[in-house]
């Protein structure tokens, strides 16, 4: 998956500030929306008293809402509230991609592998941006779900938990790992996000859809099938979750144990985990059997539809996913970058708001909502244009991100530090291009020059500079001709124009217009090298010829406008689209200053 | 009227297991293939010629991490010491690979990394001043992809079979090659389709100063040399006796120019043969048995050495009817063997052979004197750990 790495650090201090920074930012703009929002509404208010009550969705004759939906509505809207919270960790915006994403889908089939790096290489391109959206949207999905009640708002929330949710289910999660091997209820299976978009379905279900016990028998019987079939898939003779070590090697579900308990995590649980682990490795049989058993009961129970079954498999459901929670899962968000508290809490959430579906209250049908509620028109409505407004705010600049082929200028500049702005008159000289003819910087005026120095047989750094520098004329597009791409030999022996030729053919520089690769005599290349600072050394053993990795901006004016390092550091196609997009970008502020 | 909780509980059961079947399915057996593994020839190796004799050998850490370094060292003539003369600009992690003639040595530098051709570079002074070359192509991965003739034509091969010639030495020093054959003209001409043409291995000229080219056949007991007579390719007529033992693909893993012909080392299956060419008619030593050669190379009057795995270290007298003979076992860490002599002097039944031992950036040079093995000498290297990454 070579697109969604960075190859940067997630706790790089460069990203992780540049993140903080832009949710600052985007949080300032936030609380100014709602502060907009609420003056909006409280004007509406005075002027209009009247018409506010009938745009809230709450009327006095409105039945209440359902028990059930109430719970889903509430429990997952604080789920993704505390989602939201957890995408906001300084190590996100940097880590998402390699330490969430890609490993989830490692062992996942190559079209999982191949959808999934789609978007890790969108997340790893933007991380700022993508990082900051994350947070904003499950904050405003969440937010959005606690604040309307009922009506089209209340609907739409659910239909925006959906959306996301499984947008999150597919790339985030790889599906829930459902292609992968190893699938196990204990561990999350079908993914904690799939709960979320269930639920959120429900809740976009019309109002009067919960006066009758038909979603709650249709919901339970749902989490009674995939109850039953997660017993199937724990029993499987074949999938090894039963024998505590098998040719040597841990069983599987020692092993998963095992590893979740070897994660960083506070003091007290891990001995808890650690004294689990070794339990499960000793007793995996009988584990496992208490799973299978307890999965297979719950299934049946759910399927069976009788409240008093139900309520009995309810009650002990949550104390087995409470248990799987703490002693497998890892509270799901301990031990590394977590992201969500994992499947247990939804799951619970779930089954829990089926149960109450199945049972509705008297009231529920008939009883009119609370006064107190009808009291309040349009301020959930007015609450919930805020929480969509919060989601607008983050999605706005990632799908603008989305469909932005070029990478974030801040990778480059989290590799190579700030660059120095500089106005002075740039050193001239006269060199000899890869077609044998005399090039002098006097003769480039008129142009923005990006200039670089590069080693014709270097095997690392300089053909990837060269590919930046070539990505940079591209970007520019009409802006190209008037900017000169040049390259000075940065080798003391092999310097010659059949290198030069070798190395343009090397990296398909034959055909870019405007690039120049100048070489000449040592003395006249010594020269160049010590005017702009760029130390030329062959080193013994083997070893390349060494040199500083050195771009600077020449304006049309002759002058030097900047002085940047252009060492490509981990050289991923997203931290080369960034530093060509940063180089562009100086290019055109020459252009403007001259 | 509602259903019962039974049948639901067993629609329900039958629908999870009929979902779950697709992936759940037994597991396969594994069948384990045993097959003999292919001997190939690796970059280090030495080679003899009249101003000394040197040595190709990897050092430092770890290939993955970029920071293997090849080396290049000489013994002079004359003197029993070694010196490195690696030529420095370019970083070599992808291997050098040698050759001398016409009073010269000729290094060319394998691609690693984004480094896609390979720079030369020559000297003519026993390695204290190089000269840079250019091949504006990829030098195959083998010790014999060069060769130097006496006027200072040059041959090369390159990693997808193809031969290409400098007709002289400034000419491959400015990158001017002409294309002499490829692989894909030398499979389909009939001297290819008779042996059954695989790879090529190994490049030289012969008596009368044609290039040869070598590979590895398919065909039993024909192994594929070579010669270019003005254009046309035809066969140098190596079979080997009975067919061949082992039967197997006949690869040629050493192929060099020795005074009035050449001298070449083949591979069939586990056995290892030497052979030598007068012009007209080849001569065929008996095999020795090795499951893996480390190093294989060329010294003066068509001598020969294999350094086998498990420390083993075989070498044969380049005249016809010699056979091979044992070493002692060589010093832990050796990669490559030096003959003694020159390429104008020959070792005489006096010689005595070098063993090049290598740890981490440090090279000792063990040298063979009355049967046993004996620490002459150390070099540290200044490797650049880090510089290629």
């Amino acid at each position: 998956m070579p697109g969604m790495n960075s190859g940067l650090s997630p706790g790089d201090p460069t990203l992780v500030a540049a993140f903080r920074s832009a949710l600052l930012h985007q949080g300032a703009i936030a609380l100014l929306m709602l502060a907009f929002l609420g003056l909006l509404w409280a004007t509406a208010r005075t002027w209009r008293p009247a018409a506010s009550a009938g745009t809230s969705g709450v009327t006095a004759g409105e039945p209440m809402e359902a028990r059930a939906r109430w719970l889903l509505r509430t429990g997952f809207g604080v789920l993704w509230i505390f989602d939201g919270i957890l995408q906001a960790q300084p190590k996100m915006a940097g880590g998402l991609a390699t330490q969430v994403m890609e490993p989830i889908a490692a062992s996942s089939p190559g079209w999982v592998q191949h959808l999934v790096n789609w978007g890790g290489t969108a997340w790893s391109y933007h991380p700022i941006q993508a990082g900051a959206a994350s947070v904003w949207i499950q904050v405003g999905i969440g937010t959005w779900l606690i604040v309307a009640v009922r009506g089209p708002w209340s609907r739409l929330a659910g239909a925006a938990s959906v959306i996301w949710g499984l947008i999150v289910w597919v790339f985030g999660e790889s599906f829930g790992g459902i292609f992968a091997p190893g699938l196990s209820w204990l561990t999350g299976a079908p993914g904690a996000v799939l709960i979320y978009v269930v639920a959120g379905a429900l809740i976009a279900l019309p109002g009067g859809a919960w006066r009758t016990p038909r979603p709650g028998r249709l919901l339970l019987a749902g989490l009674g099938v995939f109850f039953a079939a997660m017993a199937v898939l724990q029993a499987w003779p074949g999938r090894g979750f039963w024998p505590g070590r098998a040719g040597g090697k841990p069983g599987t579900l020692s092993r998963m144990v095992t590893e979740m308990a070897g994660t960083p995590q506070p003091h007290f649980l891990s001995s808890v985990l650690s004294g689990f682990a070794l339990f499960a490795t000793r007793y995996s049989f009988a584990v496992n059997l208490v799973v299978v058993i307890a999965l297979a009961a719950m299934g049946a129970a759910f399927l069976s539809g009788r409240p008093r079954l139900v309520r009995y498999a309810m009650w002990s459901g949550i104390v087995f996913c409470l248990a799987d929670w703490v002693l497998v899962q890892d509270f799901g968000f301990l031990g590394g970058l977590g992201t969500d508290p994992n499947s247990m809490i939804p799951l619970i959430v779930l089954f829990s708001a089926g149960y109450l579906a199945l049972t509705p209250a008297a009231q529920e049908a008939e009883a009119p909502a609370r006064a107190a509620e009808a009291k309040r028109p349009g301020v959930r409505s007015a609450a919930a244009a805020g929480a969509l407004a919060v989601i607008l705010l983050g999605a706005a600049p990632m799908a603008a991100a989305a469909v932005n082929r070029t990478a974030d200028p801040i990778l480059a500049l989290a590799i190579s530090g700030d660059s120095t702005s500089l106005n002075l008159p740039a050193p001239g000289f006269s060199l000899t291009d890869q077609n044998g003819r005399t090039v002098s910087l006097a003769g480039l005026r008129g142009k923005v020059v990006l200039m670089t120095f590069l080693d014709p047989v270097c095997t690392s750094d300089c053909p990837i500079i060269a590919q930046e520098f070539k990505q940079t004329g591209q970007m520019l597009g009409a802006q190209a001709k008037n900017v000169e791409l040049v390259a000075v030999v940065a080798n003391p022996t092999y310097r010659s124009t059949a290198f030069t030729r070798a190395f343009d053919r090397q990296e398909g520089l034959t055909t870019v217009p405007d690039w120049l690769y100048l070489t000449g005599s040592l003395s006249q290349l010594g020269a160049v090298w010590r005017h702009y600072g760029v130390a030329v050394e062959n080193l013994p053993a083997g070893a390349m010829a060494a040199h500083n990795d050195l771009a600077v901006v020449i304006d049309p004016a002759g002058r030097i406008r900047q002085e940047l390092s252009c060492d490509p550091g981990p050289a991923t196609v997203s931290t080369r689209s960034s530093f060509s997009v940063l180089l562009g970008q100086y290019a055109r502020q020459a252009l403007r200053q001259s | 009227m509602s259903r019962g909780p039974a049948p639901r509980i067993l629609v329900g059961l039958a629908l999870a297991c009929a979902g779950l079947t697709a992936g759940c399915g037994a597991r396969t057996a594994t069948v384990a293939v045993t097959r003999p593994s292919a001997v190939t020839a690796s970059l280090s190796t030495s080679l003899t010629t009249a101003q000394g004799t040197w040595a190709i050998a990897v050092m430092g850490g770890s290939a993955a991490s970029h920071n293997n370094f090849w080396q290049l060292f000489v013994r002079r003539a004359n003197t029993g010491r070694w010196s490195l003369v690696t030529p420095e600009g370019v970083a070599d992690n992808g291997g050098l690979v040698a050759a001398g003639g016409n009073g010269s040595l000729v290094v060319g530098f394998r691609p690693s990394q984004e480094l896609a051709y390979s720079p030369l570079a020559t000297s003519t002074d026993t390695g204290l001043n190089w000269t840079p070359g250019l091949l504006d192509a990829a030098l195959a991965d083998t010790p014999g992809a060069i060769a130097v003739g006496p006027l200072g034509r040059t041959l090369a091969l390159l990693q997808d079979g193809t031969i290409e010639a400098a007709p002289t030495a400034d000419d491959a020093a400015a990158g001017q090659w002409v294309p002499l054959a490829t692989f894909k003209a030398l499979a389909a001409s009939a001297p290819g389709r008779s042996c059954g043409l695989k790879g090529m291995t190994a490049v030289s000229f012969g008596p009368d100063q044609n290039p040869i080219a070598a590979g590895s056949c398919v065909r039993p007991g024909v192994a594929g040399v070579f010669t270019d007579a003005g254009g046309t390719w035809r066969s140098a007529g190596l079979t080997l006796p009975g067919n061949g033992p082992g039967m197997g693909t006949v690869r040629v893993l050493g192929l060099t120019a020795i005074p009035g012909g050449n001298a070449a080392l083949l591979a069939v299956g586990t056995s290892l043969l030497a052979a030598w060419w007068d012009g007209t008619r080849w001569t065929v030593s008996a095999p020795v048995t090795a499951d893996g050669v480390r190093a294989l190379g060329f010294g003066p009057g068509g001598s020969a050495w294999l350094l086998l795995d498990s420390e083993r270290a075989e070498i044969i007298a380049g005249a016809a009817g010699s056979t091979w003979r044992a070493l002692p076992p060589v010093p832990a860490g050796t990669r490559v063997l030096a003959p003694p002599g020159t390429g104008t002097l020959a070792p005489g039944t006096g010689g005595s052979y070098d063993a090049l031992a290598v740890a981490g950036s440090r090279l000792t040079v063990w040298r063979l004197a009355g049967g046993a093995w004996g620490k002459v000498q150390q070099i540290s290297v200044p490797l650049q750990y880090g510089s290629s990454g």
